[in-house]
């Protein structure tokens, strides 16, 4: 049976856990870190070689919630440090040639605000890299969570007013791809963090949403400032998209979908609820954790954050409200006595491949009722599964294999220029991404393309 | 920072004390709080969350909640949370109107003032709600009549009201008339000229004070229809924009306000003003009632308030922390524009943020010793 684990215990556990239990787990300075590839796959043997890159100069990095493609069609990372006092978040890129990661910068040092400050620190990009086509460049924006040096945890709520502690707020950078320089960067959102993060490249404009207030803002690209809409509630959604009438969507405490329509300039609800676990469930907490969209830009397919999170199509260019289809949980039945860790029960890192499908990564435990796995599964694993957009057929294609830890726990996913997967991974100290080489058959030169708005 | 060993032991107890003390010592620290919808929970919606900044409240005798929201359009609405009760009910979309600054309850009436961005302030009346049959298990609303009494002063906008010990009258003001309004058979009367700036009250004798906006408060006796333009002083603080808040002790009619800088002062008409009786921890205190043994329950600070409690037995101001809801709302409370003392002496706050729910908040009971 899977052990519950919170928030604090998680963070202590998969990064913060080693620094009590030993850093004899951790390699020294000096080695390098295997690398693991899965065993072969047995429905489709050796097609799906999945591949570990630790971010290894960023040790205490204990999360990965930023992966995206960028520009350039090269894949980008965040090595967020939330759980030590202190930390900041440092910028990776994938470096094909060399087979592993290029370390661009550290977000302090180029926003000015250093992690040993005494505020709550840049700890962390929560997705919100955004590619901006016209220019190379790629948005990104910091968010907030990580305590400052001298305190062993940080709450936004109990800081908000102390100048000495509060988190001075939101950092957008916009990095050149093409010259590797961070051209400029602005405090986006005072005080409060961004949850993710969207471009709306044609009207020059961003839409985030800021943690912890869970306001709805927009930032002007061209005059570089921000203009708070309003409050959607109380918990984060982890998701914005946009559609071809330039909404930009997202979901509130309730789980209906919220769109901010530019023409009214006006947050609107729906009146329908997401698609949930009505066994033990009402909708409460449904909002978008990834939401990945078609290569044609008429849908869009979607997961909540919640526990059996649900997948679903939703088609926002139809009708008054947009159609949705409700493709069914995309994890595991369990006993519904009990709330399942968020951290195990979970899935993200949508994301449209060369091929035409979508792949996504969603957790399986080992369960004595429900899902007694043998001896051949790990405790906990991260399942990348294959949809066929035209038949919603789904298919498990391969298992994200790390060296030490488990890799339940994905948070986006991306294609690159080349057509291979990569997913952000949560749940080891250091952090790292998971590269999942695609078959050749099932492989596009600029894969990427047309690219995703949204972190 | 990689290679800087944490200096913090997160295994000892001590650490894990502080940590979760900075995540749940931040949250109501005494007492709880309650998020209501401004709706009927599983028979209507609520209302539109850019429509429901709550800005008014007023109860009635009946122990009803009235209230009024500013926002995108206003709203007239009223909660019922005894008996088989359990609801808002909307009851009225202003149209042409953004904010409501005062709802006054009568024996059989109430008012509603209502700003529109454009024309002076109007006021809407309407009957007092009769308490609905069991909400448990069969209803029947049906939306009530309002009368529209017109703009108060033409093209100034209703700074705020409120209804008079005996409930048989408001009175308000606009930014440049004092007004009152016969609650029975409502119409509006404009009494003199004063400069509105800022909330009126209900003082210990029955009459009604409002801020001159030059460091005195005049004092209006409904009554006698007398009016004494520069009453009382106001003491040593900063008013710049008040008195804005006030909360009013129903037994003796002891009325507390804050300064700008959230300095506490309590008000008797006979006595005048007490000496600074405390501050609260942050400013501008946005909102504050009394329950009914003295202490003062209230909001203060900008984007994310704290709650705090005067407690006039120990002459001091204590820090509630930030408002959180674990029953009927899982939500977090950032921005109060009213409160008011409901039927138990329970503290109801409005919210005014987007989705704005009324906050019942009951108090931490007392030790007998206390």
């Amino acid at each position: 049976m899977s052990r519950e684990i919170d928030r604090r215990e998680f963070f202590r556990n998969s990064g913060a856990s080693l620094l009590t239990v030993g850093a004899a787990l951790y390699p020294r300075d000096s080695e390098s870190l295997p690398t693991a590839e899965s065993p072969a796959n047995p429905e489709t043997p050796g097609d799906y070689k999945v591949k570990w890159y630790e971010f290894t100069e960023h040790k205490i990095s204990d999360t990965c919630w930023s992966l995206s493609v960028g520009p350039d069609g090269r894949i980008y990372a965040a090595a967020c440090a939330e759980g030590v006092p202190g930390g900041v978040v440092k910028v990776v890129r994938y470096n094909e040639a060399k087979d592993g990661l290029d370390y661009l910068f550290a977000v302090d040092k180029m926003v000015d605000d250093p992690g040993t400050s005494g505020r709550a620190t840049q700890c962390k990009i929560h997705y919100s890299f955004v590619p901006s086509m016209h220019d190379g460049i790629l948005y990104m924006a910091t968010h907030l969570s990580g305590p400052p040096i001298d305190q062993p945890a940080y709450s936004p709520w109990l800081s908000w007013h102390d100048e000495k502690r509060c988190f001075r707020g939101s950092a957008l950078l916009a990095f050149d791809t093409r010259t590797d320089d961070v051209k400029w960067w602005e405090t986006m959102i005072p005080k409060e963090g961004c949850r993710c993060l969207l471009h709306d490249e044609e009207r020059g404009l961003l839409y985030a949403i800021s943690y912890p207030r869970d306001h709805f803002i927009i930032f002007d690209l061209k005059t570089r400032k921000h203009r708070d809409v309003g409050r959607l509630g109380s918990i984060n959604s982890q998701t914005l998209f946009l559609d071809k009438k330039h909404r930009g969507w997202t979901t509130n405490d309730y789980g209906h979908l919220v769109r901010y329509d530019p023409e009214k300039d006006r947050l609107e609800m729906s009146p329908f609820v997401l698609p949930h676990n009505a066994e033990f469930q009402t909708g409460w907490h449904s909002v978008f954790y990834d939401v990945a969209p078609s290569p044609d830009r008429e849908c869009v397919y979607a997961v909540t954050w919640i526990a059996n999170s649900y997948l679903m199509r939703i088609w926002p260019n139809e009708g008054e409200w947009p159609r949705v289809e409700d493709l069914g949980p995309a994890t595991q039945k369990r006993d519904p006595t009990v709330s399942v860790d968020t951290f195990v029960d979970h899935c993200g890192g949508l994301t449209f491949a060369g091929d035409g499908q979508l792949y996504f990564v969603a957790s399986r435990w080992r369960d004595p009722v429900y899902n007694p796995m043998g001896p051949e599964h790990k405790e906990r694993e991260g399942v990348v599964w294959r949809l066929n957009p035209a038949t919603l057929e789904k298919e498990e294609v391969t298992c994200l294999v790390h060296p030490r830890e488990l890799a339940q726990y994905v948070s986006r996913g991306a294609v690159d220029h080349n057509g291979d997967l990569f997913f952000g991974h949560v749940g080891a100290r250091p952090s790292g991404i998971f590269k999942v080489e695609m078959p050749a058959s099932r492989k596009k030169e600029n894969a990427h393309l047309p690219i995703r708005m949204w972190g | 920072m990689d290679e800087k060993k944490p200096k913090i032991d997160f295994n000892s107890p001590a650490v894990q004390q502080e940590m979760d003390q900075i995540v749940h010592g931040t949250f109501v620290k005494q007492g709880t709080m309650v998020a209501f919808p401004t709706g009927f929970p599983g028979a209507t919606i609520p209302i539109l969350a850019d429509e429901s900044h709550i800005t008014a409240l007023d109860t009635s005798l009946q122990g009803f909640v009235y209230g009024g929201t500013s926002g995108k359009r206003s709203h007239v609405f009223v909660g019922m949370f005894h008996g088989v009760t359990g609801m808002v009910f909307d009851m009225k979309a202003v149209e042409a109107a953004t904010h409501c600054p005062a709802v006054c309850c009568g024996k059989a009436n109430f008012l509603a003032c209502v700003n529109g961005p454009s024309g002076g302030g109007r006021i809407l009346a309407s009957k007092l709600q009769p308490w609905p049959y069991d909400l448990i298990q069969e209803w029947g609303f049906q939306r009530p009549h309002f009368e529209d009494l017109g703009e108060c002063a033409a093209g100034e906008p209703i700074v705020h009201a409120v209804a008079d010990v005996s409930r048989d009258h408001a009175v308000g003001v606009t930014t440049h008339h004092l007004f009152s309004v016969d609650m029975a058979a409502p119409k509006i009367q404009v009494v003199a000229e004063v400069s509105g700036s800022g909330r009126l009250a209900v003082g210990s004798k029955g009459c009604i004070l409002g801020p001159n906006g030059a460091g005195r408060l005049w004092r209006f006796d409904q009554k006698t229809r007398n009016l004494e333009r520069q009453a009382f002083k106001l003491p040593a603080g900063r008013w710049e924009k008040s008195p804005g808040v006030w909360a009013r002790v129903g037994q003796s009619g002891l009325l507390y306000t804050a300064d700008d800088d959230g300095q506490l002062f309590s008000f008797d008409e006979q006595r005048g003003f007490s000496a600074s009786l405390g501050k609260t921890m942050l400013a501008p205190v946005t909102c504050m009632a009394a329950t009914f043994d003295g202490r003062v329950f209230g909001s203060c600070g900008s984007g994310i308030a704290k709650m705090f409690c005067y407690d006039p037995a120990r002459r001091e101001v204590t820090n509630i922390g930030v408002a959180v809801s674990l029953f009927e709302r899982r939500r977090y409370g950032y921005v109060f524009g009213d409160a008011v003392t409901g039927r138990d002496g329970e503290i109801i706050f409005g919210e005014d943020d987007d989705g704005g729910h009324l906050w019942l908040y009951f108090p931490r009971i007392q030790p007998a010793s206390a």
